[in-house]
């Protein structure tokens, strides 16, 4: 966590364009910046924009007004620098875990030599080398979304965009991933930014949380976890008992259930 | 009880139940034809015996070169289905991935699938006269409109994620295309070829019946003139026979190509 901004948000919105004249307003006028190394959690309530969000900054959606900056260029456009995991299953069925991993590396044309280093290590990074020869349809649900981290990290992007990348996963698997990216985090230092609608999830992962207000979606708060010291802390169990977790919860809790209510 | 067991609602049927029940209809078909013929309930001559069109069966293959007549059948269905799916797939698969192609083709395309094809036989024939040409044509004419519409659907169909996913890995546009969209609607493609395969034994015998001295329905034909029902029938069983068995390598192909589909 070096001071240093890696990606800048500035003034973006997004309006939806619904065909005959409706539209609907996505996000309003956020602006925030993401460090270096850091890993951002955007949180908040179901339909404010996260997605959309995420989506502008892997150049997926345009923004309507502002712009995104990474690393000193405007994102126009995808681009392998940005590389996103989705909540749906994204693996290509018809390639093994293997070649699903080597993908990326392959259509960027780095030498076979290397991409089998890589994605070797990758793999054995998310646990799945007794698998690296099988085909997704063989796989969990949970080692499914695992192949598409691989394939995301191995890739090699300056910045992770996750959409609820655990949503689907049960609370151990789901628990796992998030140490897992813990310490993919401190090993590869990739910058991340992670949508998520839970609570616990936001608090662990986050050097600091984005939580947006519910449509349209606004900048809400900006909120670092102080009581983590600034230090990541692989282990949950660890960082649920620290002085300052709960009142964190409850303060999230607390714009969760406003931003609910306004909503009504 | 057993009622229950072999009679349940919406209940998967056994194996052995399947193959039993299969045997059965056919069963009866053939008893109520053999009962038929030898209680002379019907017309000899419009309705011979079964085990008489088997006979006769045997001996076109055998004694009459009634070989030669299938091959040339089966040759123009597989000439014929190959040059459309030559045109169709990737047709389809770039007008399923580019709306700016479907623009163009589609308003084409789905006029020409409401002419019925067999409405050109007039023309194809002063066109072409009386050579391979015309049968060619038809069937391809037959083909083609439908399977360039199944397979544009089924491109369409592949999963937005996938793409999307291709493209944050830094993949172009004819990479996705190559990479990620056609071997995604490949197993589709291979089904559409399958269903369309069966329409086109459909145009083919329409083609031998109107206008042509070579294949099963020109030979069905002559044995009209001759009163020869039972040569007839046997033409009939042949063109069924041949539909099945092409099903069925097609199915093959299927399970062959794509083991992945497979669960385990
Ligand atoms: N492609 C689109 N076309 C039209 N409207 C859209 C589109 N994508 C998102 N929206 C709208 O924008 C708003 C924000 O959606 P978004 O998916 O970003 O929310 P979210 O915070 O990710 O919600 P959730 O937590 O349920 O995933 C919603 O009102 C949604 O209906
Ligand atoms: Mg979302």
């Amino acid at each position: 966590m070096t001071g240093q901004s890696t990606l800048q948000i500035r003034n973006v919105s997004k309006r939806f364009d619904l065909g005959r004249g409706r539209s609907v307003q996505a996000v309003q006028d956020i602006s925030f910046d993401v460090e270096q190394n850091s890993i951002c959690v955007l949180l908040g309530p179901s339909g404010c924009g996260k997605s959309t969000v995420l989506r502008m900054m892997a150049g997926l959606e345009t923004p309507t007004e502002g712009e995104i900056v990474i690393g000193g260029r405007t994102v126009d456009g995808p681009g392998r620098d940005r590389g996103m995991v989705f909540q749906a299953y994204t693996s290509f069925d018809w390639l093994s875990v293997r070649k699903n991993v080597e993908f990326g590396m392959k259509i960027n044309g780095l030498p076979a030599s290397e991409r089998k280093d890589r994605t070797a290590h990758f793999i054995d990074l998310v646990g799945l080398t007794k698998f690296a020869d099988a085909y997704p349809s063989q796989l969990s649900g949970g080692m499914r979304q695992r192949v598409a981290i691989a394939r995301t990290l191995a890739n090699g992007p300056e910045v992770l965009l996750m959409d609820e990348p655990f949503g689907a996963l049960d609370a151990e698997t789901r628990w796992l991933m998030q140490e897992l990216m813990i310490n993919v985090a401190e090993q590869t230092s990739t910058t991340m930014v992670i949508v998520t609608h839970d609570l616990e999830e936001a608090i662990f992962l986050a050097d600091k949380i984005v939580f947006l207000s519910s449509h349209p979606g606004r900048l809400k708060e900006e909120i670092v976890p102080q009581f983590k010291n600034g230090k990541r802390i692989a282990d949950k169990e660890k960082v649920v008992k620290l002085d300052g977790y709960s009142d964190l919860e409850a303060h999230l809790m607390r714009l969760m259930r406003q931003e609910g209510r306004e909503n009504e | 009880m057993a009622t229950n067991r072999f009679f349940g609602l919406r209940k998967p049927v056994g194996r052995r139940q399947r193959l039993v029940s299969a045997f059965g209809i056919w069963a009866v078909f053939f008893g109520v034809w053999i009962f038929a013929s030898s209680a002379g309930l019907v017309n000899d001559l419009l309705v011979p015996a079964p085990q008489k069109v088997f006979a006769t069966t045997w001996d076109l293959f055998w004694e009459r070169g009634f070989a030669s007549d299938v091959m040339i059948s089966i040759s123009r269905v597989v000439g014929a289905f190959a040059m459309a799916c030559a045109v169709a797939v990737p047709l389809g698969v770039l007008m399923g991935a580019f709306p700016a192609i479907e623009a163009v083709f589609a308003p084409f395309v789905s006029a020409w699938r409401y002419l019925p094809a067999p409405s050109f036989i007039p023309i194809l024939l002063m066109w072409f006269g009386t050579g391979e040409a015309p049968k060619l044509a038809l069937l391809f004419i037959g083909v083609i409109f439908f399977l360039i519409t199944l397979i544009m659907d089924h491109t369409k169909n592949v999963r937005e994620e996938l793409v999307e996913t291709a493209l944050t890995l830094g993949a172009g546009r004819s990479t996705v295309v190559m990479k990620v969209v056609f071997p995604a609607v490949l197993p589709n493609i291979v089904t559409a070829m399958r269903q369309m395969l069966a329409m086109a034994w459909t145009y083919l015998v329409i083609a031998e019946i109107v206008a042509s001295t070579t294949g099963i329905g020109a030979m069905m034909m002559r044995a009209r003139r001759f009163l020869k029902t039972d040569e007839i029938l046997s033409g009939i069983i042949v063109i069924g026979a041949l539909g099945l068995i092409f099903d069925l390598l097609f199915a093959l192909l299927h399970r062959w190509a794509f083991p992945y589909l497979r669960k385990s």
